[in-house]
């Protein structure tokens, strides 16, 4: 585990050599851009009129389901595919007819893509050594890096002798000693188990906090985009859902495709009983009328859905089976986690997914149990019900639209 | 012989067309940007590939279609004499090809699968025919069961008539059951033991999960390997001139049309037959044939099955495979010791007057002149093998298949009709709109005695090994490590430099070996291009064999595989320790 650990001070040694001079640039805007893979017009866009604005620094994740676009929309940032339409800039400059290889971009592979042939030191100065960089300053250059991801120990051993958490700090350290403007990042953690997983994103975040170059991140795992952005970009179906913060994304979810993409989520039928205004309208929901917060696009005739939280469920006491109310539910299955219960509570508005955190060994319920089903003050997202519908949601079927609640 | 070399390449490391590495989606794995190198780099091979393969095929079918060689075409459609031959080539391919196929598929199915001592040695002998010469076999079969036949005479006491099918059936499966046995070899180490284990587990025995499990996964190698063997055998020169004695095939026929009426345009009609089932048979078994493999060719053995040791199985198997290896041992024990006897099987006395005539006297010159342009056309033809790989795997989109077939068509192309075409196209200065373009290449008055054109034929014939080594290895390694190279600023030239080429350097090395072998052992396009300025051992050997001299062609034979040997050692050292200075890697 030794590799695993940065050195003590690696922001001394990266600010002391200037591997950390931000000078404001790697502002990335995409518009419009487009991918079709097929050469006939009606083969489908793998990405379709992507706009976007990444500022200087910022450290941007494109997050999606396999086959949303996410990975060609980085392949045609670094060079790798030509965009069928659209525009693509670096600080102002056309980057569409720049070469991949004369782009200040470094790039690291799901698959490391290390030299196989190459020695650890060789493969970080590999990129160096095309600039012509004199071999004192590349050397040290090298060892600078090296000793930042900590891999001096290993700097003459040959890729296939290294770990796969060593291998993947490699591929970080060629890409870094480029000092490129923007650092692209191909699902580069998904190769790694759970626990090194969660180490690399914290060593990637804190880097890239540090040097301050623009970083765009494709992943499919909602927990790396959110522990790692600065904001996120949900896409889905070649087309960009929702950008913004990770908690926005998480709390009110642009469509009932990104609540559900992003977390858990239960949707409800909820019915609008006034106009809503700044934000919030009133509506009924689990038998009781109360006001929550609500998408722009919701308004008085909107067939809209209530998205609850697991964590956001609140259960109190045990009831008799025969007490029947709108807000009562039975217990269909329970699962322990350990820090948490997870309940799949059957009501009259649908099935409920509610965790209970901390649970005390007798409070457990078991199926068949009945308990009040509540939701916490202010955590409900009224959502309109999605007209183009890809999410499995049958409009008045509600038991299908309920069973719908999932595992992300 | 000569022609298993190529297959046998390519059947080592890819008998199936090798899936694309997972993880990534298709498409993204090529650039759909122009890269002015790449265009340079792609015309530049296609003149190349017009000049070492279209213009000699065009020649040859405009020859054909002339007046007089349509004639003689007419002839062949109409005359019962010539019918009788089409027919000796058909039964030939069709016996050969099931006979080559079974021996192949013994030797790889015991060897893989059978429990028994000296897996090496088989491998080692089932290898054997293809750094041998033409004339080897055929030439030992004949002093050990011809009429005179050490065996059939001096020991049963018959006299043995091995000349005609029954001898070509026997020499010829011999030469060429290797690519069949490499063919098996790979499908039978890439079946997953499991299935075996998951038939054993639903109650099979050994013999019925060998019936209905293992032999339907291998139909397509069946099918692949008996078109390969047939077109082999169809296309044969060498063994049908020695031992075909009145059983006259298309390419005997053809190459006395052209050597011995000096009628060209007849040879370009004759060879045309052979030229278009040949190819028929190549595209059948390329893009039908390797669709229909269920076995995934990875390269890497999927696991480890328990060596079979049933005796219902392992009995039979291992008599069969005993007795055509004991064939073999003795066939090439016969060219070892026949170089030392004054007139093999006949006068059995020690001499090493056949070792002076081959290493001091005029077999001298044949050996150095053969050798230099072998070793001329191995790297040529290596690199461009690789070169063809890279871009028909990385670099190309449309029209990545159609470079893929031409440059195959170097082992699709019978030699006669390669021999033949070359001998219409460069005999002459070549001109292309009245304006001559290329000096004469062929023939005594061309330049370096006619040496050039033998060097192109040497590069046609071994390219297609070189090329399927370089792709089966380009598809193994992830497109994204030349994609890193791209990232960190190397144009597509330097990638190919730095990254590609020592990574395939095994491939390299591979593709270059095979190309000397090939090129020391060819026969069938050489005859029709040798000049008295220059020597080629093999046709030397043929005509030490047609005047009876077996003495002197055992000597040859056994010279010629030294060489090879030898200098397949040599490339290897200094491929691996000179251009990659001995840098190891695993993937």
């Amino acid at each position: 585990m030794v590799a695993l650990t940065v050195v003590d001070d690696p922001d001394a040694l990266a600010a002391a050599t200037g591997l950390d001079a931000r000078d404001g640039s790697g502002r990335i805007s995409l518009s419009g851009l487009s991918k079709r893979y097929g050469s006939r017009p009606d083969d489908p866009l793998a990405v379709d009129s992507i706009d976007l604005v990444i500022e200087p620094g910022e450290f941007i994740t494109l997050l999606g389901p396999s086959g949303c676009g996410k990975t060609s929309t980085l392949r045609m940032i670094a060079g790798f595919e030509v965009p069928t339409h659209g525009s693509l800039e670096l600080d102002g400059s056309d980057m569409i007819r720049v070469a991949p290889n004369r782009r200040p971009m470094s790039m690291v592979f799901q698959s490391y893509a290390l030299f196989p042939h190459l020695s650890v030191r060789e493969n970080v100065a590999y990129g160096l050594k095309l600039k012509k960089v004199p071999s004192a300053r590349l050397h040290d250059e090298v060892d600078t890096v090296l000793t930042i991801m900590n891999l001096m120990a290993f700097a003459d051993r040959a890729p296939h002798q290294l770990s796969g958490g060593q291998q993947q700090r490699v591929a970080l350290a060629r890409a870094l000693v480029m000092r490129p403007k923007v650092l692209l990042f191909d699902e580069p953690l998904s190769n790694l188990d759970a626990k090194l997983r969660v180490q690399m994103r914290n060593e990637i975040r804190r880097l890239q906090r540090r040097l301050g170059i623009t970083s765009i991140f494709v992943t499919h795992d909602q927990d790396e985009a959110m522990t790692l952005s600065d904001r996120i970009v949900v896409m889905n179906k070649g087309r960009i859902e929702q950008v913004d913060v990770p908690d926005v994304v998480y709390r009110r979810p642009a469509s009932v495709f990104v609540a559900d993409f992003i977390g858990r989520a239960t949707f409800l039928d909820a019915t609008v009983v006034a106009t809503p205004s700044r934000g919030r309208t009133r509506i009924v929901a689990l038998g009781t009328e109360f006001e929550t917060a609500s998408h722009d696009a919701v308004t008085a005739e909107t067939d809209a859905l209530l998205m609850i939280r697991p964590e956001s469920v609140r259960l109190s006491g045990r009831v008799e089976a025969d007490d029947v109310h709108d807000d009562v539910g039975r217990v269909l299955t329970a699962i322990f986690h350990g820090d948490s219960v997870e309940y799949e509570i059957e009501t009259d508005s649908g099935t409920i997914v509610a965790s209970v955190s901390d649970p005390a060994v007798d409070d457990i319920l078991r199926p068949m149990d009945c308990v009040r089903v509540s939701i916490a003050p202010d955590r409900g997202w009224l959502l309109p019900r999605d007209t183009t519908d890809d999410t499995g949601v049958v409009p008045d079927d509600r038991s299908t639209q309920n069973r719908r609640t999932r595992t992300a | 012989m000569t022609s298993t070399l190529d297959a046998a390449a390519g059947a080592q490391t890819t008998p199936a067309v090798l899936p694309p590495p997972v993880g990534r989606r298709a498409p993204a794995r090529k650039r759909a940007r122009a890269d002015p190198g790449v265009v340079a780099l792609g015309t530049a091979v296609a003149v190349v590939m017009a000049l070492l393969i279209g213009y000699p095929v065009l020649s040859l079918l405009s020859a054909a279609f002339a007046p007089d060689g349509l004639a003689v075409l007419t002839r062949i459609v109409t005359e019962p004499a010539n019918h009788r031959i089409v027919l000796n080539t058909l039964v030939l391919g069709l016996i050969v090809g099931a006979v080559g196929t079974l021996i192949g598929f013994l030797f790889a199915f015991a060897q893989v699968r059978v429990a028994f001592r000296g897996k090496r040695a088989l491998h080692l002998l089932a290898m054997l025919p293809i750094v041998a010469p033409p004339f080897a076999v055929a030439t030992a079969v004949i002093t050990l069961f011809g009429r005179n036949g050490a065996i059939s005479n001096g020991i049963f006491g018959i006299k043995g008539d091995v000349y005609g099918l029954t001898g070509l059936v026997l020499v010829l499966s011999l030469s060429f059951f290797p690519v069949a046995y490499m063919n098996f070899r790979g499908m039978l180490q890439s079946l997953d033991p499991s299935l075996d284990e998951a038939a054993a587990g639903l109650g099979a025995s050994k013999l019925r999960v060998f019936f209905s499990v293992t032999i339907p996964m291998l139909v397509p190698g069946f099918a692949g390997s008996f078109l390969l063997l047939f077109v082999e055998a169809i296309a044969d020169l060498a063994n049908p001139l020695v031992l075909g004695g009145d059983y006259t095939v298309l390419a005997s026929r053809a190459y006395l049309a052209v050597t011995g009426d000096y009628n060209t345009s007849a040879g370009a009609a004759y060879s045309l037959t052979i030229l278009v089932p040949a190819l028929l048979v190549f595209l059948v078994q390329r893009y039908w044939v390797s669709r229909r493999s269920v076995v995934t060719v990875t390269g890497k053995p999927t696991g480890h099955s328990e060596p079979i040791r049933a005796a219902s199985i392992r009995v039979p198997v291992l008599v069969l495979v005993g007795g055509v290896s004991a064939l073999i041992v003795t066939i090439y024990c016969t060219v070892l010791a026949g170089g030392f006897m004054k007139v093999p099987g006949v006068n059995n006395e020690f001499t090493l007057d056949h070792f002076r005539f081959v290493l001091t006297g005029l077999g001298s010159k044949a050996m150095s002149d053969t050798a230099t342009l072998a070793l001329i056309a191995a790297p040529i033809a290596g690199v461009m093998g690789m070169l063809i790989a890279w871009l028909v795997v990385r670099k190309l989109r449309r029209t990545a298949a159609l470079l893929d077939f031409v440059g195959m068509l170097g082992l699709a192309v019978p030699g006669t009709v390669l021999g033949i075409g070359y001998a219409l196209s460069y005999i002459t200065p070549t001109t292309l709109f009245g304006v001559q373009v290329l000096p004469a290449l062929a023939g005594g008055t061309a330049a370096f005695s006619g040496g050039i054109a033998i060097v192109m034929v040497y590069i046609t014939r071994s390219l297609p090994s070189g090329q399927r080594a370089g792709i089966a290895s380009l598809n193994q390694i992830h497109p994204a490590i030349e994609e890193a190279s791209t990232s960190l600023g190397a144009a597509s030239g330097t990638t190919f430099r730095k990254v590609t080429l020592p990574l395939i350097q095994s491939a390299l090395v591979s593709g270059l070996t095979f190309a000397f072998a090939r090129s020391m052992t060819t026969l069938s396009p050489i005859v029709f291009l040798t000049t008295p300025g220059i020597k080629i051992m093999t046709s030397q050997i043929l005509a030490e064999v047609d005047s009876g001299r077996f003495g002197n062609a055992f000597a040859y034979c056994t010279v010629l595989i030294a060489i090879v040997l030898s200098l397949i050692l040599v490339i290897n050292l200094l491929v691996r320790k000179v251009i990659f200075r001995g840098r190891t890697h695993s993937r």
